[in-house]
């Protein structure tokens, strides 16, 4: 069914189309979460608050670009647990990393290990970028979104998005500079 | 510049100063052979399966007008509180429309006075003579009361007045508190 008619049914109320759309975007969603919060836990809470915030509020969807629609809840979502995470001192953002938990597959032990830890190092050097730019990073450079679709997202103009794309690519790499040997 | 650059976002201007620029600056070649790194980097962060399924098992209701909003909340309280991350709302909705009821059927009670009872004017006096009441009224001392003259009066047996001042501060509370934490929520699906 096309996704225009599952979006259509899914503002008279219908669960099941509702939930066809669930499945084709979940890994998405929860991909963003994942990337902007760091914690497994935290980004299931999340994707799960947007997923039944986007049911309960598709109502108000005019049309458009649903994924950058559904993202942009995400994004939110994931506003929302940083800040319950942050009134948590015990268990700051800054100690949430990202798990390594790439999908196996058919990788060689190496390659698994090798992806691992290029997880882990980009993890932390997404998570000490504020949170603006890690979010245009993640969704340009890792969910392979247009700048129009992150513009949506993001709410704000292409300008913008085409500067916080910047500053969070020029941080990433004096991160990463400062961390690894993968850098020219 | 170099970011857009390499996204390939620049108009055909831009670009060319930018390619002219780069071709007599060492330092933004490097800068930029750098950053490519870096997207390339980032191009490898791998996908990652979502733990589990995260469709809807529970039918939620829709958001309505704000009072239907909070007697439906009720009514599907039970459904939601399933929900760990909408229970308290749910918990709190219910809360506030329990409240109003209770507000409401006492205001209706207590304009058709019906937990008021109908005794006759004088019956204290007539049970102090009785010997039943310890110290008879001084103004009975004249002998019983003419019932169908003195006629009944309404004796409230519930202290109602205390209790809608009571409840109608309850409600003003919980109302209040439920409409923010709503408004809230719904900021999730709006806010941009």
């Amino acid at each position: 069914m096309e996704e225009d008619d599952l979006i259509l049914r899914s503002k008279e109320g219908d669960l099941d189309a509702f939930n066809q759309l669930v499945e084709k975007y979940q890994r998405q969603v929860y991909n963003l979460a994942l990337r902007m919060l760091g914690k497994a836990p935290a980004a299931e809470d999340a994707t799960q608050e947007a997923l039944l915030s986007a049911f309960k509020g598709i109502g108000g969807f005019r049309g458009g670009n649903f994924r950058a629609w559904l993202l942009r809840i995400t994004a939110n979502a994931c506003r929302d647990q940083m800040r319950f995470w942050r009134r948590r001192p015990a268990v700051s953002l800054d100690a949430l990393v990202l798990e390594p938990e790439a999908d196996r597959g058919a990788q060689s032990p190496e390659d698994y290990a090798l992806r691992r830890e290029l997880g882990d190092e980009i993890a932390k050097a997404l998570a000490a970028l504020p949170a603006d730019q890690r979010l245009a990073v993640i969704l340009y450079d890792i969910e392979g979104l247009s700048y129009e679709e992150i513009a949506q997202v993001m709410n704000s103009s292409l300008g913008t998005v085409r500067s916080r794309l910047s500053r969070g690519r020029v941080r990433l790499r004096l991160y990463l500079e400062q961390r690894m040997e993968l850098l020219p | 510049m170099l970011s857009p650059y390499i996204d390939h976002q620049l108009t055909s201007s831009e670009q060319g100063l930018v390619e002219a620029h780069l071709e007599r600056c060492q330092a933004c070649q490097r800068e930029l052979e750098s950053l490519r790194a870096v997207v390339n980097l980032v191009h490898r962060v791998p996908s990652v399966s979502p733990p589990r399924s995260f469709t809807i098992a529970e039918a939620v209701p829709k958001r309505r007008a704000a009072p239907v909003a909070v007697f439906s909340a009720a009514t599907s309280g039970a459904v939601l509180l399933l929900e760990r991350r909408v229970a308290s709302l749910a918990v709190l909705s219910a809360a506030t429309a329990g409240a109003v009821l209770l507000l409401a059927f006492f205001f209706v009670s207590d304009a058709l006075n019906l937990f008021a009872s109908e005794v006759p004017v004088g019956v204290e006096e007539r049970l102090g003579e009785a010997g039943l009441l310890a110290e008879p009224s001084p103004d009975m001392a004249g002998g019983a009361p003419d019932l169908a003259e003195a006629g009944y009066e309404t004796v409230e047996n519930w202290p109602f007045w205390q209790l809608e001042v009571a409840f109608s501060a309850l409600v003003v509370i919980l109302g209040a508190v439920t409409l923010i934490w709503w408004l809230k929520r719904r900021k999730v699906t709006e806010r941009g």
